[in-house]
């Protein structure tokens, strides 16, 4: 397998994003059914799905290098979207060692881990060549790194990861990576527990899908991660909208109107993992994200029409929560030209193999 | 337009000694005293009063039957000397709060830098509901809002007050209230007197 | 870093003290293991002659040890039989199945100081703690209650590591738990693992001197494994009525008829082998179900838990 790189696309400025064909057929679309509603959507994180997105447990794609250029930018503007409390060492190693170890076993062409033992203290060698980066160092020892090990692994991944330690039978959020959030703030989360992280989130809290999932979670093993789909819409492929730059992103909520829309308004599709980590027995949770404008999406059929319903249905609160108050009624309109009414099949699946 | 019920917002309690622990420490914030409260508070820790220690902040004219009592001037002096290592705290210590909720949180962060933990902290907010705001985009504080939105002291963006709470911040959200329309500010209610 | 079994092959059993064996085991295949955190402990599968075992055992192993996992194993005389075929049937060459490591008994990381506390051979999880603290340079010490005569069963692990002090039945040498827990710094955490009189002593006394619940830990593995009178159970769903022996648990009886139950850490803590209870009365030894839903009547861990009389119908 090759991948076709686009290293020069933009997530912000003029936005050069596209997807290819490709990526339009292996977009992770997240709505099996004409209705949206919260639930506890965890299931096991196993080699296979609906997309090909699903095939390794991190996914490389096209936009690899682009996403970590644009990553570098947020960060060298507010370093503080990398956090990790003191305690979190260990949690560092453990992702170090799993990213390293899976992106090398995955994608030989593209990655190489030679290590002259597995202890701490041992002698390690990363070869990362899309982003041509060689790196020896010694696991265990930080300084041998140009950064903290937690820092250094996630600015060569695609997504965002947040690290949740697990004690007095509570996860808390003590360290995290996030770049490309959909609107919450590191800065003002990092060190809170569970439901107080999920605090503003509406209706999921009274339907106990919140409490269902936090006692799955205490109990997640090692060697068998667990996934789900969450999603919102972006306008425009921007991946840093964080409350952080709502000031910057926000005016763009107000410039769709029903013929821009098929261009400017993106469904985002996270695809959350969740991993038991080895030595620190806490949980890693990588968030990747993937952005779709409806016009790719329109050019499958069955999701366009899907995704229209699904819009046109959606609770009152997840569509305040969500942030699409002001163009939601825009991209309706353009959406409903690519839903004839007729009825779709239960599932994810494209339904076809070329554009 | 008020998120209201965010899980996020901490729950408050009563003040009662807990029976249980080995030294006790009250402190409160003076200005949230009503007529009788010290009194009432004093009836409440008899039962501890060889191991209590009162620090009182700001004014307050103290009353007999709180143990070992100190007045302090204000909350930063209440930080100061509880970062004082020198009291060696111990892992059957109780720490007892009554103040406003910015006061409440003052202590609080203060309290777990020297090891206390959430079971061996008790809160009670009295008083003003006066919020101690966090801007997201500067990532200044605004002390004493009193109002829905308000103009945040550091980048002077209008931020419209967020009942999402941050323990660590000891603060709430403020999020910028026009930055989809610029301009188009909602009215500003006076909510949190 | 995914998978549900694994087979390991016993590189070498040794017997360190009279009763106490100690087990190393490596990949079967030659590979390398999934690496462990301390406090991890990995469920083996023990054939037996007459029927199969399913014991967890903490790992002594460094944390992170990816080369060889060891074990040591008490041959305890109420054995459900897991003990008692590592002392006489386990050799060097036997290769078999087990889970990937779990842990229910994890230090906390928040910790200003780390105070263990162990009974005899419940310093197993503390061997690993100790070679994690000594890494992270966290202040720590270990207070071991055993016989006189096994002080250096477990030197081999505790050489290099200061801040462990000993304790036996002896003028002089017992442990003054109530001075011990009086005395520690606001911050500490405190861990337990050995016989349940001895964790039941150390958290009464850690309640009276004020430690919050939430900076006590305690290892109940060990305590609730061993067994009792033979009983029969009657899984409605699949038709069978199962006998239940002295010395296997309820788990390991519904396993052996071939019926799939869930179930994670086999000893009480971790709630997964949960089933609906229909008819009889149980004898809960687990640390899950609360009161109000032990006097209901309506659940039961089958890991742990038998029949308190007569039979029990189970919905499975
Ligand atoms: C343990 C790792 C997890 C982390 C770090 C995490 C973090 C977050 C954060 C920061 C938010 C945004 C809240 C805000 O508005 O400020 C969020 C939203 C949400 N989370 Fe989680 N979460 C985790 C696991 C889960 C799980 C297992 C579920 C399963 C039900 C879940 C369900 C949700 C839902 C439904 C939302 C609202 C999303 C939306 O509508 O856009 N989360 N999560
Ligand atoms: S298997 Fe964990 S409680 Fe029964």
């Amino acid at each position: 397998m090759t991948i076709a790189f686009k290293p020069d696309e933009t997530f912000r400025g003029d936005y050069t994003y596209r997807n290819s064909d490709a990526a339009v057929l292996r977009f992770p679309f997240p709505f099996p059914e004409d209705r949206y509603m919260y639930s506890v959507n965890i299931e096991p994180h196993v080699r296979s799905g609906p997309s090909d997105v699903f095939l390794r447990p991190f996914d490389v794609d096209e936009h690899y290098i682009a996403e970590c250029r644009d990553k570098a930018i947020t960060l060298e503007r507010d370093p503080g979207r990398c956090q990790v409390l003191p305690h979190m060492m260990l949690a560092q190693w453990d992702t170090l060692e799993l990213l390293m170890e899976s992106l090398s076993a995955d994608y030989p062409a593209l990655f190489s881990l030679v290590k002259e033992g597995d202890d701490f203290g041992s002698r390690w060698t990363w070869t990362n060549r899309p982003l041509g980066i060689e790196q020896r160092f010694i696991f265990g020892d930080p300084a041998t790194l140009p950064c903290e090990p937690f820092e250094y692994i996630t600015r060569q991944a695609q997504g965002d990861f947040a690290i949740c330690d697990q004690r007095d039978n509570n996860l808390y959020m003590d360290a995290g990576m996030v770049t490309s959030q959909a609107d919450w703030s590191l800065e003002f989360d990092v060190g809170m527990s569970f439901m107080e992280w999920h605090g503003p989130v509406p209706l999921a809290h009274q339907t106990g899908v919140f409490e269902r999932a936090l006692k799955y979670l205490l109990m997640l093993r090692l060697g068998q991660p667990v996934r789900r789909l969450n999603w919102t819409m972006t306008i425009n492929p921007r991946l840093d909208t964080s409350p952080e730059s709502f000031p910057e992103w926000g005016p763009d909520r107000a410039s769709v109107t029903p013929d821009n829309a098929g261009r400017k308004v993106h469904l985002r599709v996270e695809l959350q993992t969740l991993w038991r980590l080895p030595r620190s027995n806490a949980i890693l949770f990588p968030i990747r994200c993937y952005l779709a404008s409806l016009e790719d999406l329109a050019r499958v059929p069955k999701w366009g029409a899907r995704l229209h319903r699904v819009l046109s249905t959606l609770p009152p609160e997840l569509v305040e929560y969500k942030g699409l108050t002001r163009y939601l009624p825009a991209a309706l309109e353009w959406l409903a030209r690519h839903d004839d009414g007729r009825e779709l099949p239960v599932g994810t699946e494209s339904g076809i193999t070329t554009l | 337009m008020m998120h209201s019920d965010i899980k996020s917002r901490p729950v408050y309690q009563a003040l009662a000694p807990d029976l249980a622990g080995s030294r006790h420490l009250l402190v409160v914030e003076g200005e949230t005293l009503v007529a009788g409260r010290l009194d009432e508070l004093a009836g409440l820790f008899a039962p501890v009063q060889a191991t209590l220690h009162t620090w009182l902040a700001g004014a307050a004219t103290p009353v007999a039957g709180l143990g070992r009592l100190w007045q302090l001037e204000s909350a930063a002096d209440v930080v100061d000397a509880l970062a004082c290592a020198s009291r060696g705290y111990g892992v059957g210590d109780r720490l007892y709060v009554q103040g406003t909720e910015p006061f409440l949180w003052s202590v609080a962060t203060a309290a777990a830098v020297v090891g206390f933990g959430e079971k061996q902290l008790r809160l009670h907010h009295a008083g003003s509901l006066r919020r101690r705001v966090w801007c997201t985009h500067c990532h200044g504080m605004t002390e004493g809002v009193t109002t829905s939105i308000v103009a945040c002291g550091g980048c002077g963006r209008h931020l419209l007050v967020r009942d999402h709470f941050s323990r660590r911040l000891g603060a709430f959200m403020g999020v910028m209230v026009d930055a989809e329309a610029p301009g188009e500010v909602p009215a500003i209610e006076e909510v949190f007197a | 870093m995914i998978g549900e079994t694994l087979r390991l092959k016993v590189a070498a059993v040794a017997d360190i003290a009279p009763g106490l064996r100690h087990v190393r085991l490596v990949a079967a295949d030659g590979g390398k293991l999934p690496p462990a955190a301390a406090g991890a402990h990995v469920q083996l599968v023990l054939a037996g002659a007459t029927r199969t075992h399913r014991n967890a055992y903490s790992l002594v192993s460094r944390p992170g040890a990816r080369d060889a996992w060891e074990i040591i194993v008490r041959r305890v005389p109420t054995s459900r039989g897991g003990s008692a075929y590592v002392h006489e049937s386990l050799q060097a060459g036997d290769v078999l199945e087990a889970g990937w490591p779990g842990n229910l008994f994890a230090p906390v990381r928040t910790a200003r100081r780390q105070l263990m506390i162990a009974g005899g051979i419940g310093i197993t999880p503390f061997l690993s703690y100790l070679a994690e603290f000594a890494f992270s340079g966290v202040e720590h010490a270990l207070h071991v209650c055993c016989r006189e005569s096994e002080r250096h069963a477990f030197d081999p692990w505790l050489a290099d590591r200061p801040h462990v002090a000993w304790h036996w039945d002896a003028d002089g040498h017992r442990l003054d738990i109530p001075a011990l827990l009086a005395a520690q710094p606001m911050g500490t955490h405190l861990y337990v693992c050995g016989p349940a009189a001895m964790n039941d002593e150390v958290l009464a006394a850690a309640a009276a001197a004020g430690w919050p619940d939430t900076h006590v830990h305690c290892e109940h593995f060990g305590s609730a494994l061993s067994g009792g009178e033979a009983f029969r159970a009657f899984l409605a769903r699949s038709g069978i009525e199962v006998d239940v022996a002295e010395d296997e648990s309820l788990l390991d009886a519904i396993e052996r008829v071939g019926v799939k139950a869930p179930c994670l850490c086999r000893g009480g803590a971790c709630g997964v082998c949960v089933t609906p209870l229909l008819e009889g009365e149980a004898e809960h030894r687990d640390h899950v179900l609360s009161a109000e839903e032990r006097a209901a009547g309506r659940l039961i861990m089958p890991c742990v838990s038998r029949a308190r009389a007569g039979r029990l119908v189970l919905d499975l």
